[in-house]
C-alpha cells in the first residue's frame, strides 16, 4: 500500500465542536476525537445552540449532524456560520449524514461543507478526512486568495502548478481554474478548458461550468441547450435549473423560467434562494397563487434561517392584496415588524408595502401617513436604494397619485440601469398598473437618450484626444450615476488610455481599479470586462 | 389534512433511524473491543463478527434504497472526477480493522495519479459489498487494484480464497461479452451481483458502458470481481 505521509497536526490546539441532536452519537463522536488528542472539546444539540457557540468562540473542526430535528438543520448552521463570518476558509466543516442528502448528491447548495461522512464510520476515518481536508486547504490557499485579489491569471498559473504537481486533490484544483476563467471574464477559453474535462466524462460540474461560460458571453440557446440536456439525463441536478431560468429570464422568456422554477421546487422545496427567485418571477408575472405559496414557505423557513429579509414579507403582503385579501396582507407585514430589528431599512420596507395596500383599500389618509413615514426613513438612510426597494418606493408614490415623486425615482432607477431590460421592464410594469404606460415608456426613452448622449459626449472628447477634458466629464458623471456600468467603464477606460500616453498620477490607477471594480459588481457580464482588465494589468505591470 | 405519504419518504426516514442506530451500535462495540483487548480478555476476537454484520446490514441498507429509487427512476449517476488513489485507500481503510481481525491484509495497488470521472457514491457501494463477501472467503489477502485498459478503468478486487463458482462467472476475459444469463437467485449474492451490474451500466461514456467481470486466478490465485467503467 502506498505509505500515507502524515504531515504533523497539532491535535492538542485545535477547538472542536460537535453538533447532533441524537446524545449518544455526540458522545461516540466526541469520544473519538478524544482518541484523537483533541482537549478542547465542546457539544451542541442543536443548530440554535450550534450557532450561539460558534458565535462566542472560533473553532477549528466543526462536525455537524444534517438532521437534527425540529429548527435549523446542518446545512441551515453552515449557511449561517459562513454568512456570519463564524466559519472562516481555514475552518473545517464536515457534514455528518445519515444517508446521501440531497445538497451532497446534487451539490446545489450555495453553501458546500468542507466534506460529508456517512455514518457510520471508524475513528480511522474520521482522521483521514480531517487531514485530507487540512492539507488541501494549504495548497488551495494561495489560488483563492490571487482569486480574491482579483488577479486571475495569477490564480491560473498557480492552478497549472498544483496540476502538475500531482498534490492528490486535482479536482478541486481543476474547480478553481474554470471559476478563475469565467471571473476573467475569458469564456472562451473557459469553455475550451471545460471541453477538455468533459472529454474525459460527464463530469457535472464542468457541465454546469460549459453552461455558464455560453450564458455569461451571451450564448442563450446554447446554455439552454446544455442546461435542459443536463436536466434531461439527471431529474435531480438543481443548479441546472436555476441556470437554465437564469438563462430564460435572460432571453425574456418569464413564463417559461417560471415553469422551471416550479419544477424544480416541486423536487427540492427547502431552498430559500430558487423560492424568492420563483415568488417573484410569479408576481411579475401576476401568477398570485404560485407567488403566495413561493413567499409564504420563504416566510416559513426564513424564520430559521439567515437568509431571511423583510422583503420576503411585504412580496407576500403585496401578493395577497392581489388576491383582494388585504387584510392578510397587513397581519403579514405585523409579522415583519416583530420578525426584524427595528430599524430604518425595515421601517421603510413595511411603510412602503403599508403605502401600497392602503392605496388599494382606498384608505387615502392611511396611505398618505405611510408613505410620509416611507420618506423619512429613506432620507435617513445614507446609503443609495438597492433597485427592487427603490422600485417599490417610485410604485407606492405613483399608485397614491404623487406622480412626481414617483416619477423621479423611476428615472434614477433607469439612469442607473438604461441599458438593464430586466430592470426597465420592471419599471414600464409599474407605470402600466397604474395605467400610465405611455408615460412609463417616455420616461424610460428620454432618461434613456439622455444618458446615451452624455456618454457619447465624453467619448467625443476622448476620441478628438482631449483626454483630460474626458476624465474630468467622466468622473463627474460617474459620481452622479455611480451605479452605471457604462459610465464606471468609461471612467476607467479614459483614465487609462492618458496612463497608456505617460500621462496622468500614480493614483490614477488606482482609481481605475476602482472604477473596474465598480463595473463588475454592477454586472458581471459586461462585454468589455476583460479587454479593461488585460489593459488594466498591462499599466500595472509597467509600474512595477 | 392529508394523511398520505410518500413511501420513498418513509423509507429514506427509517433508514435514518437504523443507520443512527447502526452508527452507534458500531462505535460502542469499538470502544468495547479495545476495552477488551487492554485487558486480553479471551474471544475479544467474536465482537468483531458482530461489527462486521453491523457493516453487512449497513450497505444492504444503502443498496436497498438504491435499487428502489433506480426502480423508481429517481436514481442518477453524478460524475465527478475522483482521485483514484484515494478511492482505494478510503475504502481499505474502512475495512481494514474487521478483515484485520480475521488475520486478512488488505492492501491498494494503483498507478500514480490516476484520476477518473464516474459516480463515488454508487462505485464505493458495489466496492463495499464485493469486500464484505472478501471476509468470509479470503484466506490471508484482499488486493485493491485499479488499472486503465482499453480506455476502461478497471477496478479489481482479488481475494486468495476458493473463488467464485462457475455459475457466476461473467465475461471472464475482461470484455464487455454478450449478456449472458446471470441467475438473480434471491439473497444477497443475487442481488449484490445485480446492483453491480446496475452501476456499471449507468456509467456511459462515448457511446462506451461500464461493465463487470468476474472471474477466477490471477495474482492472488482466489475469485477476481472487476469493474470496468468509460
Amino acid at each position: 500500500m502506498k505509505q500515507d505521509t502524515k504531515p504533523d497536526i497539532n491535535w492538542k490546539a485545535k477547538k472542536v465542536l460537535v453538533v447532533d441532536d441524537f446524545f449518544n452519537f455526540r458522545l461516540t463522536l466526541k469520544n473519538m476525537m478524544r482518541a484523537l488528542g483533541i482537549l478542547y472539546l465542546d457539544d451542541a444539540a442543536n443548530g440554535e445552540e450550534a450557532v450561539r457557540k460558534m458565535a462566542v468562540r472560533r473553532y477549528d473542526i466543526i462536525l455537524c449532524d444534517y438532521n437534527l430535528g425540529p429548527g435549523k438543520s446542518g446545512q441551515q448552521v453552515l449557511e449561517e456560520g459562513r454568512y456570519k463570518g463564524h466559519i472562516s476558509a481555514a475552518t473545517v466543516f464536515i457534514m455528518v449524514t445519515a444517508e446521501n442528502t440531497e445538497e451532497m448528491i446534487l451539490g446545489a447548495a450555495e453553501y458546500q461543507p468542507d466534506d460529508y461522512l456517512m455514518k457510520p464510520f471508524a475513528k480511522e476515518i474520521l482522521e483521514k478526512r480531517i487531514r485530507n481536508i487540512l492539507t488541501k486547504k494549504g495548497n488551495l490557499r494561495n489560488i483563492e486568495k490571487a482569486i480574491d485579489d482579483g488577479d486571475y491569471d495569477r490564480a491560473c498559473g498557480i492552478c497549472d502548478d498544483l496540476a502538475a504537481k500531482n498534490t492528490g486533490n486535482l479536482t478541486e484544483i481543476l474547480k478553481l481554474k474554470g471559476e478563475a476563467l469565467l471571473k476573467k471574464g475569458d469564456y472562451g477559453k473557459a469553455a475550451d478548458f471545460y471541453d477538455g474535462i468533459l472529454a474525459r466524462g460527464n463530469v457535472v460540474w464542468a457541465l454546469l461550468g460549459r453552461g455558464r461560460a455560453d450564458l455569461l458571453s451571451g450564448r442563450y440557446a446554447e446554455a439552454q441547450a446544455t442546461f435542459e440536456q443536463m436536466i434531461a439525463q439527471n431529474s435531480r441536478l438543481m443548479a441546472a435549473y436555476d441556470y437554465l431560468a437564469q438563462t430564460l429570464v435572460k432571453m425574456r422568456r418569464p413564463q417559461e423560467a417560471q415553469d422551471i422554477l416550479m419544477k424544480a421546487a416541486a423536487i427540492s422545496p427547502r431552498a430559500l434562494l430558487r423560492r424568492k427567485n420563483l415568488g417573484r418571477l410569479a408576481y411579475d408575472n401576476e401568477d398570485f397563487d404560485t407567488a403566495r405559496t413561493s413567499f409564504q414557505s420563504v416566510v416559513e423557513q426564513g424564520k430559521h434561517s439567515c437568509l431571511k429579509s423583510p422583503e420576503d414579507y411585504t412580496r407576500l403582503a403585496k401578493t395577497l392584496t392581489r388576491q383582494n385579501a388585504p387584510q392578510e396582507g397587513l397581519q403579514v407585514l405585523a409579522g415583519a415588524r416583530k420578525e426584524f430589528p427595528d430599524d430604518e431599512s425595515t421601517r421603510l420596507h413595511v411603510s412602503v408595502a403599508e403605502s401600497y395596500i392602503y392605496t388599494r383599500m382606498n384608505r387615502t389618509e392611511d396611505a398618505a401617513r405611510a408613505l410620509a413615514g416611507a420618506e423619512h426613513s429613506a432620507a435617513r438612510l445614507s446609503s443609495d436604494l438597492p433597485d427592487a426597494l427603490a422600485l417599490d418606493l417610485a410604485e407606492a408614490y405613483i399608485m397614491a397619485g404623487e406622480t412626481e415623486k414617483g416619477s423621479a425615482i423611476a428615472k434614477s432607477i433607469v439612469s442607473r440601469r438604461h441599458d438593464d431590460e430586466e430592470t426597465l421592464d420592471g419599471v414600464r410594469r409599474l407605470f402600466s398598473q397604474a395605467g400610465l404606460v405611455a408615460e412609463g415608456d417616455k420616461l424610460i426613452e428620454t432618461t434613456r437618450n439622455e444618458i446615451i448622449r452624455l456618454n457619447n459626449e465624453g467619448v467625443a472628447m476622448a476620441r478628438e484626444g482631449r483626454l483630460d477634458e474626458a476624465i474630468a466629464y467622466f468622473e463627474e458623471a460617474a459620481a452622479r450615476l455611480p451605479e452605471n456600468k457604462i459610465i464606471n467603464a468609461n471612467a476607467a477606460h479614459v483614465i487609462m488610455l492618458r496612463a497608456k500616453e505617460g500621462g496622468g498620477d500614480a493614483k490614477d490607477l488606482e482609481k481605475a481599479r476602482s472604477y473596474l471594480d465598480a463595473v463588475r459588481r454592477i454586472d458581471e457580464t459586461y462585454g468589455d470586462w476583460a479587454m479593461l482588465m488585460a489593459m488594466y494589468r498591462e499599466l500595472s505591470a509597467q509600474e512595477e | 389534512m392529508d394523511y398520505s405519504m410518500n413511501f420513498s419518504d418513509i423509507l429514506a426516514s427509517t433508514l435514518h433511524d437504523t443507520k443512527n442506530s447502526l452508527g452507534v451500535l458500531f462505535n460502542n462495540l469499538e470502544t468495547i473491543i479495545a476495552h477488551c483487548r487492554e485487558q486480553n480478555c479471551a474471544g475479544h476476537a467474536e465482537f468483531y463478527t458482530l461489527q462486521y454484520e453491523i457493516q453487512r446490514l449497513n450497505s444492504s441498507l444503502i443498496r436497498l434504497l438504491s435499487l428502489y429509487k433506480a426502480e423508481k427512476s429517481q436514481l442518477a449517476v453524478n460524475i465527478d472526477y475522483h482521485s483514484i488513489g484515494d478511492l482505494l485507500e478510503d475504502t481499505a481503510a474502512a475495512h481494514e480493522i474487521l478483515l484485520g481481525s480475521r488475520g486478512i491484509r488488505i492492501t491498494t495497488r494503483c498507478p500514480d495519479g490516476l484520476y477518473w470521472a464516474f459516480d463515488r457514491q454508487l462505485v464505493g457501494g458495489v466496492l463495499d459489498n464485493v469486500i464484505n463477501n472478501a471476509f468470509r472467503y479470503a484466506q490471508a489477502g484482499v488486493t485493491l487494484a485499479a488499472s486503465v485498459s482499453n480506455g476502461y478503468l478497471a477496478l479489481q478486487v482479488e481475494d486468495d480464497g476458493r473463488g467464485y463458482p462457475a455459475a457466476m462467472l461473467i465475461n471472464e476475459d475482461g470484455r464487455p461479452g454478450l449478456q449472458t444469463n446471470v441467475d438473480f437467485q434471491t439473497g444477497s449474492t443475487g442481488l449484490g451481483l445485480y446492483f453491480a451490474l446496475m452501476v456499471a451500466g449507468m456509467h456511459i461514456h462515448q457511446e462506451k458502458k461500464g461493465f463487470i467481470s468476474i472471474c477466477n486466478g490471477k495474482e492472488r490465485g482466489g475469485g477476481v470481481f472487476s469493474m470496468y467503467l468509460p
